[in-house]
């Protein structure tokens, strides 16, 4: 039976069910042997007790009838009749017979003779108590033993055991059924074990098995488990689904990301090809033009003209793609880029800087991604806000530099405002800015109310 | 009397061409090239030119370090910053370091030969392309009060609205209203251009940003 476990259970690894399964089986067999030894042994005590009592009885019947003469006394007679078979009322249990060599009924107790006949097989050996059975079932012992007298002549004693033990007899008949039932119970029990527990159990551990995180979600838990097994099922499948989920997201972010990435090369190849490169075939065919040309100045003019509109597009592309003035430090890269910003928009923009926030020695990246926050802040307020103010605030909390940009626009409802829903509703530039944020161990908190303008809070660690 | 020049920039085909100009003029000699920062200081230390050509952006210290080192070693030789970066925070900065002058690298071989002739003369001069208002030659700005002076050289140092208020004994606001009637009168748009149409009106001297609080 252990073998038997070990095997079905090796290579899942998991010996904790067949521990399991052992401690409900060892004890009900443990119990069952003990009630059947307990049965078995009561069973001999049982008959050995009626048979000595049964013995005893012929013998001392047969005792006190031998005698040397073989004629039949009234007091010899009267003596038998006294035994306590022969009176009515309470009396020992048993039944006695003198039966003569000829096989006559001397003397019977009462009730003897029917019940003696019923029991009655013809191979008794004689001097042993012997154990029969009447055609109800019912238990007898009876012994015959011949009586010392040179006619001869026999004494058969019998008792019921139902008579002599009473109730004992019918628990011995009950401990089979009570062994059947407590083995049934078992049987039972580890069927509902198996099924409840044991199965699900593997179920469980083999699902976990073979889940790739993010990708698979465990089905439902098949009915009739127990409590604990649903609530770890439930609490893998919420985790399954929000593993799921966040992979989703991070791919549509990496789309998000490439479908950017690519649109912005786009726009690059397309404001390259529009303005500079035109600019630059412009040029070529003013120096060409020169060769044979009798107005040199004029065309070496409009190509001075021409070059110095090239440089002056490539110029604002390169500073669009990448301010250089980064490198001025914090303070002075958001001032140009305010600057800049407020004359490309016509509107006014304040900054304020606290003490202590050109001290720090910040990454060029750190930069980079806090004047991208204000040109999306400050695009979007004009853009959809309508503002024509914009304040913008740097000052250190202790290891954070924080960025504040408010404006005077006409805001709207930031009380749902979620990453997700940003860049659903087409706000992608602060949905990355979001992320961008997140991803340099920063925070961007964007609050806003109808009527009541923007407020953009970055914070970034320093 | 010839003016002994320096140039340093680290691109070959920009340097050659700005050193051609130099060359082809007679009252400009070129005593040296150099084509990092470091390069530059070493030889500027060495010829002590009269007037350096420094571009900004160059491996090794950038244009701006390295003015900044001959500001404090108290050198004559007067910086002109050549760059092909317009931002006007770079003027700034250039002008703090010590620079008198700011050309962009499109400049023209006439508007060159002005700026090193008068930065050379201990003169100020900015590209006029850095910031399009100043192009304005006819432009008259109304006279600064002294307190307004103050706030734009604060300013001008780099002090937040909060610092200038808390130096001047005034609250923000006030600063802020200073600021408003300052590029009122400049005909500025900011904080910037405020400082660099000051200079160039000569309502503030490039001395008195340099001085130390």
């Amino acid at each position: 039976m252990l073998s038997f476990l070990r095997k079905k259970f090796a290579g899942s690894g998991s010996h904790f069910l067949a521990f399991l399964l052992c401690a409900l089986i060892l004890p009900s067999a443990a119990v069952v042997l003990v009630a059947v030894t307990g049965m078995v042994s009561q069973e001999q005590a049982m008959e050995g007790a009626v048979s000595s009592y049964v013995q005893d009885l012929a013998e001392s019947l047969s005792y006190h009838l031998s005698s040397d003469s073989d004629v039949w006394t009234f007091s010899m007679l009267s003596d038998f009749t006294r035994f306590p078979f022969f009176s009515w009322g309470p009396s020992i249990p048993g039944w006695v017979a003198l039966i003569g060599q000829d096989g006559r009924v001397i003397i019977s107790s009462p009730g003897s003779m029917n019940k003696i006949v019923s029991i009655w097989r013809n191979d008794l050996p004689i001097g042993q108590a012997v154990r029969v059975e009447d055609r109800q079932g019912a238990q007898y012992t009876l012994a015959v033993y011949p009586v010392k007298r040179p006619s001869g002549g026999y004494v058969v004693a019998a008792v019921s055991w139902t008579q002599l033990l009473g109730g004992l007899v019918s628990i011995v008949r009950i401990w089979p059924l009570l062994i059947v039932a407590m083995a049934l119970l078992s049987f039972f029990a580890i069927r509902l074990l198996w099924s409840r527990v044991i199965a699900p159990l593997r179920n469980l551990a083999s699902e976990i098995d073979s889940m790739t995180l993010g990708k698979d979600v465990p089905e439902k838990l098949p009915e009739g488990s127990i409590q604990e097994i649903y609530s770890v099922h439930n609490a893998l499948q919420r985790y399954a689904q929000a593993a799921v989920e966040r992979d989703n997201l991070r791919n549509r972010y990496v789309r998000d990301v490439v479908q950017a990435q690519e649109q912005e090369r786009m726009d690059m190849a397309r404001e390259i090809h529009d303005g500079a490169l035109q600019d630059v075939t412009a040029l070529l065919q003013q120096i060409h033009m020169i060769a044979d040309d009798e107005n040199k100045t004029t065309r070496l003019k409009r190509s001075e003209i021409i070059a110095k509109a090239v440089v002056k597009e490539l110029r604002a592309f390169c500073d669009e793609l990448a301010p250089p003035w980064m490198d001025l430090g914090v303070n002075e890269a958001i001032t140009e880029l305010a600057e800049r910003l407020s004359q490309a928009y016509d509107i006014v923009i304040m900054t304020d800087y606290d003490e202590g926030t050109d001290d720090a020695e910040i990454e060029n990246d750190k930069i980079l991604s806090l004047l991208r926050i204000i040109q999306e802040a400050v695009s979007n307020a004009v853009r959809h806000g309508y503002a024509t103010e914009v304040n913008i605030e740097l000052r250190r909390e202790d290891d954070m530099l924080v960025l504040d940009i408010s404006d005077n626009g006409k805001g709207f409802d930031s009380s749902n405002i979620n990453h997700e829903t940003l860049r659903v509703e087409g706000h992608r530039g602060l949905a990355s800015m979001t992320e961008r944020m997140s991803l340099m161990g920063g925070t961007l908190r964007i609050t806003s109310k109808v009527g009541e303008g923007t407020e953009i809070k970055a914070s970034l660690k320093v | 009397m010839t003016v002994r020049i320096l140039l340093a920039d680290d691109h070959p085909l920009t340097r050659s061409g700005i050193a051609e100009f130099v060359r082809r003029e007679e009252s400009f000699e070129l005593v040296a090239e150099a084509e990092d920062g470091a390069e530059a200081w070493e030889k500027i230390k060495e010829l002590r030119p009269d007037v350096a050509l420094l571009d900004i952006r160059m491996p090794g210290y950038d244009g701006v370090t390295v003015a900044q080192k001959v500001k404090n070693e108290g050198m004559n030789t007067a910086i002109v910053m050549l760059t092909s970066y317009d931002a006007q925070q770079y003027v700034i900065a250039s002008l703090r370091a010590g620079a008198r002058g700011f050309v962009l690298k499109t400049v023209s071989p006439k508007e060159l030969t002005t700026a090193i002739n008068t930065v050379a003369k201990g003169g100020l001069y900015l590209d006029p392309e850095v910031a399009s208002v100043m192009g304005e030659q006819d432009f008259i700005p109304e006279q600064l009060s002294v307190r307004e002076r103050e706030v734009l050289l604060l300013a001008a140092k780099g002090l937040s609205s909060k610092e200038v208020a808390k130096h001047l004994f005034i609250s923000e606001r006030t600063v802020q209203t200073h600021l408003a009637s300052i590029y009122d009168k400049l005909g500025s748009r900011n904080k910037t251009e405020a400082l660099l149409l000051a200079l160039k009106y000569g309502v503030v001297t490039l001395e008195e940003l340099l001085e130390d609080d």
